[in-house]
């Protein structure tokens, strides 16, 4: 942790970074720039609930788009179909995919490495079929049309002004709960099973209990960040929960930095800007993807946010003319 | 048609799918054997084999057979490039940051391909003409016995190549002993850099033998690499014969199930089958069960 | 050696394909004494803790503690039960602090859940300042206090060795099994790991201990068994081991 002291402390970080995000909306020039501002928001919870599962306890997942998307589905058919309040939304959509990650959970989390990799990925992939086959409940491939704006006990959120801060809310509560976890005995266990799963479990660590745990904590995370998304756009598709999206996902974790929740924000930030600011971009998108994912692995395996850090400190060490020192 | 006939027409259609994903998951066997990698940018080489061959036969006017041999050593080439670039370096090469590299590396070859061929469909002409054989009230394309006869070919080689060469054993015992290997004065780093053109070799030759029955396009790769390598997980995920029971298996499932089910749920019952494996005999249906160690 | 059977294995077996590492094994382990397990290479014990601590499943034959079967429990479950490892190749979380692992293993000496710490409930706040206070208390105990906020990996490889004990210490065991601790240390850190062993003891706790060393086995221990080709083949105080023949013949590889 050698960070600036005054983020130094998570929670003094928090503060900062919360009245950052209330702030922010003064200074843009361009209501296009709060709807890339609110994207953000939303894959940054995904992101750092797959960071809990990535980068702290060291289980990969590729298929989180799958929770994203039934999130966003479950709200989106209840909402188009039913007339549902998204607040009842939210705690289906909530309860059914916490529920559905700890049943899928206890079988798949007993998998290591390319197993787990592969196991996560065929559930994506099934999922995705699944929201492209029934399509009497989600339109099929051509998508669900028809949820209603976002009204949460009476109040309407309908402009991107307020959808901005409902949003930012979320991503602080998120941000706040999972600070707390990290920093809690749970969050110690996560990364000793990263560490060591033998040496957890004979100091007493049920390893698959806390490996199924932060599975079902991301998954509820992904839902949220799909209720937040379904209410937004009015409208969902299956194409924007694939394995593409999974591995974009994985991307902002890993770019940002594994096991490091602001990373993942950052990670989050970077990825959905990128392509909306730099149009020329956009026929490029999935090559310069693939380059940064490499380079990033090979060159700073500890994310872009550390290895820009440790080669500025390199650097300085350079500078300062003692580079023996460490 | 009858529905014997029909099913032996899934059957058909299933065997020669089949023995495509099982050169496929040969490919991510042949890697996986030589360093425990599990090569996510497999797909991408049979989607370059096809379109290799395409350009080399309209760009070069190559006679198919040229153009397919073209093809065939440019992938090899495109796999030691992807071993020297992006695997060698790996300083800490452990399996997450393996996955992801190499997950980075099947979205940059499948970027860079949509930029050379567009995202347009290319065709291949059959082999030996499109006449259909009648068989017992269900039809074979002549391109179907094209696909078996040359997945045979590669898996007798393979089979010759592993036993009875000096490299093929080399290869073999660097994977399991990579110390003794080295003791022994093998260049392991060159047997992996082997196994990287192998897996790119047998990967076009798959995208190659399937592309006048399903044409070829630069995305390709994605469904049916990660199908083959259901097939390798099916079978026993490194295991020589293992491999080609999965695929077929995989292949007459899926077809079966898209014909009799329903066609939209046929990738889903792929992976549906694979996840029962994962969780029921993730040692696959011919693989040993492992020794719990520590 | 009269003192209550702590752990004991009856008939514990377990093969590796055709190959036998353990046969029919009786282990008694008592309280309040170091115990060690000796034998030349191969002779299983690295099996045997593994058996014991749950890491491996055994082909045959029980493991008890205090009279309790615990033979192919779930490792945590052993573990909560009292009975806790340090391993031949260390197995530290390597990213993680000085102090962050020696409160990893007062895991089971408190309770946070997900729930509660996600949201902070005061409880956990007050645990989590005991569970910290503690660790740093078995760090002064081994005489780590002052690198409490390095990172485990960057410690030197014999600091790496006491801290995996003093982290066990914090999992509150009865039984702590030493896996060849002394192996890569020099003299002068072997002489400070025996005294830490003589005051584990000390402390309560019961220790059973591999190693290859045999000068450190024979100084501290109060008895020792040794094994060869799963067997056992003879076991008693220091002295009676030393002159034993069947020991000789096992070391020497006669025949």
């Amino acid at each position: 942790m050698r960070f600036p002291p005054f983020v130094r402390s998570p929670y003094a970080g928090f503060l900062l970074f919360s009245g950052m995000l209330a702030v922010l909306p003064l200074l843009l020039t361009n209501d296009y720039y709060l709807n890339v501002l609110i994207f953000i928001g939303i894959h940054a919870i995904i992101a750092i609930g797959l960071d809990l599962l990535l980068g702290y306890t060291g289980q990969i997942s590729l298929g989180h788009a799958a929770f994203f998307g039934l999130g966003a589905y479950i709200t989106g058919v209840l909402s188009a179909k039913a007339s549902w309040p998204p607040i009842a939304g939210l705690v289906v959509a909530l309860v059914g995919v916490g529920i559905l990650a700890y049943v899928i959970g206890i079988p798949t989390l007993k998998l290591h490495g390319h197993y787990l990799a592969m196991a996560t990925l065929g559930f994506g992939i099934i999922v995705q079929i699944f929201f492209k086959e029934l399509d009497f409940l989600t339109g099929g491939p051509s998508g669900l049309v028809g949820i209603e704006d976002m009204v949460i006990f009476g109040y309407e959120f309908d402009s991107d002004l307020k959808y901005y801060y409902l949003v930012c809310v979320s991503l602080a509560l998120t941000l706040l709960l999972s600070i707390n976890v990290v920093q809690s005995r749970v969050g110690r266990a996560l990364r000793a099973i990263h560490g060591s799963e033998v040496a957890s479990s004979v100091l007493g660590v049920n390893v698959s209990r806390y490996k199924v745990g932060i599975f079902v904590l991301s998954a509820v995370y992904a839902a949220f960040a799909g209720w937040l998304y379904s209410h937004y756009m009015t409208f969902v598709s299956p194409s924007s929960f694939d394995f593409m999206f999974s591995i974009k996902l994985v991307t902002m974790v890993v770019i940002g930095s594994l096991g490091s929740i602001w990373g993942a924000i950052f990670g989050a930030a970077l990825l959905t800007s990128l392509p909306e600011f730099l149009y020329v971009f956009e026929k490029y998108e999935t090559t310069v993807f693939g380059l940064i994912l490499i380079t990033v692995m090979i060159f700073m395996p500890k994310g872009l946010l550390r290895g820009v850090e440790d080669a500025v400190l390199a650097g300085v060490r350079v500078v300062r003319g003692k580079g023996d020192d460490k | 048609m009858t529905l014997s006939q029909q099913i032996l027409q899934y059957l058909i259609t299933g065997v020669t799918v089949g023995t495509i994903y099982a050169l496929i998951g040969m490919g991510f066997n042949i890697i996986y054997n030589s360093t425990e990698i599990i090569n996510f940018a497999q797909g991408e080489f049979v989607m370059l084999g096809g379109l290799l061959t395409v350009s080399s036969m309209r760009i070069l006017h190559l006679p198919l057979p040229f153009a397919a041999l073209v093809a065939v050593i440019g992938v090899a080439l495109i796999g030691t490039l992807l071993n020297v670039a992006a695997i060698r370096p790996v300083k800490d090469p452990n399996p997450i940051t393996l996955i992801i590299i190499t997950i980075g590396a099947s979205i940059f070859i499948r970027g860079v391909a949509s930029l050379i061929w567009g995202k347009d469909p290319y065709p291949i002409p059959a082999f030996s003409g499109e006449d259909p054989i009648q068989f017992f009230g269900a039809v074979i394309q002549p391109q179907s016995l094209w696909v078996m006869g040359v997945a045979l070919s590669i898996v007798l080689g393979f089979r010759q190549f592993f036993g009875k060469t000096i490299t093929g054993k080399a290869m073999i015992a660097s994977a399991f002993q990579p110390r003794a290997a080295r003791l022994v004065g093998i260049d392991t780093r060159f047997m992996v850099l082997i196994s990287f053109a192998l897996s790119g070799l047998v990967g076009a030759v798959a995208g190659i033998v399937i592309a006048p029955m399903s044409m070829t396009q630069y995305d390709i790769g994605v469904m049916i690499g990660l199908k083959g390598f259901c097939a390798a997980i099916i079978g026993g995920l490194g295991h020589f014969w293992g491999v080609v029971i999965g695929g077929i298996t995989l292949g007459i499932l899926e077809s079966l199930g898209a014909g009799l089910i329903s066609s939209g749920y046929k990738d889903a019952i792929a992976f549906g089958i694979l996840l029962l494996m994962l969780f029921f005999r993730p040692q696959g249906i011919l693989g040993k069960t492992k020794g719990d160690r520590v | 050696m009269n003192s209550p059977l702590l752990m004991n294995t009856r008939n514990l077996s377990r093969d590796f394909g055709g190959v036998r590492a353990l046969r029919d094994l009786d282990l008694d382990v008592r309280q309040g004494l170091i115990q060690a397990v000796i034998g030349p290479n191969g002779a299983g014990k690295t099996t045997l803790f593994n058996v014991i601590s749950g890491v491996i499943v055994p082909t045959g034959g029980s493991v008890f503690f205090r009279g309790e079967e615990i033979t192919g429990l779930p490792t945590h479950k052993i573990a909560q039960k009292g009975l806790t490892r340090t391993f031949q190749n260390l197995q530290l979380f390597a990213d993680m602090t000085v102090l962050e692992n020696v409160m990893v293993g007062m895991h089971c000496m408190s309770k946070g859940g997900f729930f509660a710490s996600a949201f902070k409930a005061p409880w956990v706040i007050a645990e989590e300042r005991r569970v910290r206070d503690e660790s740093m208390e078995w760090l002064r105990f081994v005489g780590m206090e002052d690198h409490s906020a390095t990172v485990a990996g960057s410690l030197p490889f014999g600091s790496q060795r006491i801290l995996e004990m003093a982290r066990g210490l914090a999992s509150n065991p009865e039984l702590l099994m030493l896996d060849e601790p002394a192996a890569g240390l020099n003299s002068r850190e072997t002489g400070d790991l025996a005294r830490l062993i003589i005051r584990i003891k000390e402390s309560g706790v019961s220790v059973l201990l591999v190693e290859h060393d045999m000068e450190l086995v024979m100084s501290i221990s109060d008895h020792v068994t040794v094994i060869d080709q799963g067997h056992k083949i003879a076991e008693g105080d220091p002295e009676t081991v030393r002159s034993d023949e069947k020991v000789l013949k096992a070391y020497l590889g006669e025949e």
